[in-house]
């Protein structure tokens, strides 16, 4: 095998971090220490360097909860992608995974929501999901796609491409 | 009152209990695997201790927090709301670093959301 070209690949979008493969908390927080070492490295403000790595965890955790919440055990499902870009200004995280049709829907409605919304609509919207019983089971309070806006400089972008029948694969894209 | 004392992992902060000053350090990061399963005994601890004391600090520097953490504090903050409403001296000190405006913010959007004393105080180096 060869990778020369994959990497070319990489290069040309910027990657400086990816992962491909079954997710788990352990590889999560792996990835996200190099992360910061990496940024740390490249001499950018304290501030902005957690900014890139709390939307990589906010965005890995969705995945992974995804996965759990819904007893994903194919290797298929369970293997996930996470890349870390560096652009002309400033940085973008992505998410890609097999996810069902409806929820694949669900979650860009859900980015559309948020990116809809005004600081303070969302600063609203934060505190009323934070004083929110949550369902017993849940992994999440919803919180996620406003933390992320929180620390964004710009809109997120969902886009979801056919797997089979039931299922889609889901690319999400935050940008700091 | 049954002691408390959570070690520090990358993902998990130290809690711990100090009786002599009844405060409750919380020192880290937290971005658990489940962050609900994580702080549930510590809440279940806060609540039964704060039935027994006459005052508790919470003492927090954590330089970030995954936002079902930010769920969870808040419950823990809500438990010492309804202790303050109570009678028990409840506080809260809340550290953030300088260099990390985030922590602050937070901070104050915590302090918003009770009435018992809470302080943000830069972290000195």
């Amino acid at each position: 095998m060869d990778l020369y070209d994959l990497r070319n690949e990489f290069d040309k979008l910027g990657i400086m971090m990816c992962f491909n493969g079954p997710f788990s908390h352990s590889i999560i927080e792996e990835i996200g220490k190099a992360l910061r070492n990496h940024l740390a490295a490249e001499n950018i403000a304290q501030a902005a360097v957690l900014d890139v790595f709390a939307v990589y965890i906010e965005l890995a955790q969705n995945m992974q909860n995804y996965l759990v919440l819904h007893e994903f055990t194919q290797s298929d499902a369970t293997s996930s992608i996470i890349t870390i870009a560096k652009r002309k200004a400033g940085y973008a995280v992505s998410s890609g995974s097999i996810v069902l049709k409806g929820d694949g829907e669900a979650i860009c409605q859900r980015i559309n929501e948020v990116n809809a919304m005004t600081p303070e609509e969302r600063k609203r919207q934060y505190r009323e999901l934070l004083r929110r019983d949550l369902e017993p089971g849940a992994l999440g309070a919803g919180l996620g796609f406003l933390e992320i806006a929180k620390r964004s400089s710009k809109k997120m972008t969902c886009s979801v491409r056919s797997v089979d029948s039931s299922c889609v694969f889901i690319t999400q894209t935050a940008f700091i | 009152m049954k002691p408390i004392n959570l070690v520090q992992t990358s993902s998990t902060p130290s809690i711990s209990f100090d009786p002599a000053t009844n405060s409750l350090f919380i020192i880290g990061e937290s971005y658990p695997e489940n962050s609900f399963d994580f702080y549930a005994p510590i809440i279940l601890w806060l609540k039964s201790a704060l039935k027994e004391l006459t005052e508790l600090t919470m003492d927090i520097a954590v330089t970030y927090m995954n936002s079902s953490s930010t769920k969870c504090t808040l419950d823990m903050m809500d438990v010492m709301e309804d202790a303050y409403s109570r009678g028990v001296k409840t506080s809260i000190i809340w550290h953030y670093d300088r260099e990390n405006p985030r922590s602050y913010e937070l901070a104050e959007d915590f302090r918003e959301e009770v009435t018992f004393p809470f302080e943000i105080e830069v972290l000195s180096k």
